[in-house]
């Protein structure tokens, strides 16, 4: 009963390790986006190319990371899609001649550097990642 | 496209700047049919004629324009093998509220008919045939013209309206699937048939997330073509006589809606297509009317059972109201189908489909009549359906 105990315990707090080691997502924007939150519809109509503006923030420019955890988890909060279903999505908008595929870029580091120097860009980062010359997005 | 791309304010001439992407698929299917032949393969024997590949070359030289280029390569049993323009187009987008494009554009009416050759869009290995042919696929899915379109936000409690607006040529080409019985009986359209097409569409993202209602209606305005009736005259004898074919003015109004919540998708369309015309061949002082008014409909739901396996069931009907009471008025067909992802890049799906009724993709030539069968045709048939497809 006691090794069971120790099992569980030690499952329990590896679950408690997992969860704290996720990276937390932040959503960054280019200074020249003249909102500070944005809705998590409106972010979604943005990532899915259903949308190219945000209300009260002009046209947006939206980047992608390539994968990772920030990635997958970013699509799972906002969009409420992985990584294969998010982009069969812009497939569909690509062979059909409505969209282009937004940027993907490796790492958060490539992300704040694009969002930084374009105009309208926004994008998502981890939470610990630094992000001088980007603004935050609260999500509403 | 060299001379758009010439066209460029000099400030946008690096390739970086012209944000060009390749991207393209390719699919490989395998039909199997219980009884009658489908989209003119041997499937009953088992046929893997089902092949397609498709290369897309877009720019977006500045935020709002884009421009771009798709060409396919075809082959459906004995319809295709065929490399084609799939869409040539430039898109302006001056803002959320309007955007056009023009060239050779995709026709965005109904909830797939756009997207319903991209294969990697969706769940299924063939689409509900009751609205979305494949054998006369191609002549469905873009006309030479343009289209507008652009949204509205109705206010925080009234979501969002999306409208879509398009005018243009189409041609249907004398090869086409819809043609194929009336071609086996010795009627060609040598050029095909066209006209002009248009039509308005009204996409409703619901203030409820997930949930989008649609309606759109196409006019097609009076279409001609040139025919050729080809008559046995004795002895082995076979004589050409020229005709005309036309299809009077009609309108083919469709209602749809999809909801997607988690891991599940649940959609329906309902559509009616009402035609008439006749062919005449005076020297045979043959006029030959026809009238068809097709109702179908289709409701589909899918879910996501892992991250890379998902589920669906779909059940479809279409009846032509002015048919005989025959299975030739009518198709049923249930679909069970898993879709599978081997990565961002590699799928395969497999369908199994129960057809009831003739009022689909079958012909003459692979379906023989015989004394027992004077159509050729069994009234039920079984369709399983593998396939694989690579898609960047």
């Amino acid at each position: 009963m006691k090794k069971l105990l120790y099992v569980f315990l030690l499952v329990a707090s590896a679950s408690i390790f997992v969860v704290q080691a996720k990276a937390q997502v932040i959503v960054i924007a280019n200074p020249s986006v003249k909102t500070s939150e944005v809705s998590k519809n409106d972010l979604k109509d943005v990532f899915t190319g259903a949308s190219t503006a945000l209300p009260g923030g002009g046209n947006v420019v939206p980047i992608l990371l390539k994968g990772g955890t920030v990635h997958e988890e970013f699509l799972q909060a906002y969009i409420g899609k992985n990584d294969t279903a998010y982009r069969a999505g812009w497939r569909s908008l690509i062979f059909s001649g409505q969209a282009s595929m937004p940027k993907s870029v490796d790492g958060d580091a490539a992300v704040v550097a694009f969002v930084a120097s374009n105009a309208g860009a926004i994008g998502y980062i981890g939470k610990a990642s630094p992000h001088e010359g980007v603004k935050v997005l609260q999500i509403k | 496209m060299a001379l758009i791309l010439g066209a460029i304010p000099a400030s946008a001439q690096s390739l970086e700047d012209l944000n060009i992407q390749i991207h393209g698929y390719a699919t490989q299917g395998f039909l199997y049919t219980t009884q009658n032949n489908i989209f003119t393969t041997s499937s009953s024997n088992g046929s893997p004629a089902w092949t397609e590949a498709v290369l897309n070359v877009g720019a977006q030289p500045t935020p709002k324009l884009r421009i771009g280029v798709q060409g396919r390569y075809s082959l459906l049993g004995n319809l295709g093998n065929t490399i084609t323009l799939d869409w040539a187009a430039a898109d302006y987008k001056a803002d959320e509220r309007f955007g056009v494009r023009f060239g050779k554009v995709k026709t965005p009416n109904g909830l797939f008919n756009d997207i319903q050759d991209i294969d990697p869009s969706y769940q299924w290995a063939l689409l509900p045939q009751s609205v979305y042919p494949l054998m006369s696929r191609n002549s469905q899915l873009a006309h030479y013209g343009g289209v507008v379109y652009g949204s509205f936000k109705l206010g925080r409690e009234l979501g969002r309206l999306e409208y879509r607006g398009w005018s243009g040529k189409r041609v249907i080409a004398g090869s086409d699937g819809y043609f194929l019985s009336q071609t086996e009986s010795g009627t060609a359209l040598p050029n095909g048939i066209g006209g002009i097409t248009s039509g308005f569409a009204l996409h409703w993202r619901t203030p409820l997330v997930g949930l989008m209602i649609g309606a759109d209606d196409v006019r097609d305005n009076q279409w001609n073509a040139s025919i050729t009736q080809s008559v046995n005259v004795g002895g082995g004898v076979t004589a050409s006589f020229n005709g005309t074919e036309a299809l009077s003015n009609f309108d083919a109004p469709s209602f749809f809606a999809k909801y997607e919540k988690n891991k599940w998708m649940i959609a329906a369309e309902q559509t009616r297509l009402p035609v008439s015309g006749s062919g005449v061949i005076p020297a045979l002082a043959v006029i030959t009317p026809f009238r068809l008014d097709q109702k179908s409909w289709y409701g589909m739901v899918s879910y996501k059972v892992t991250n890379k396996l998902s589920a669906g069931i779909y059940d479809t009907q279409s009846i032509d109201h002015q048919a005989a009471l025959t299975p030739a008025r009518y198709l049923k067909d249930w679909a069970l189908n898993a879709h599978y992802d081997f990565n961002q890049f590699l799928y395969a799906k497999v369908e199994q489909h129960f057809y009831d009724g003739t009022l689909v993709g079958y012909d003459a030539a692979l379906n023989p009549a015989t004394k027992a069968l004077p159509t050729g045709l069994q009234p039920n048939t079984r369709l399983t359906i593998l396939k694989v497809g690579v898609s960047f």
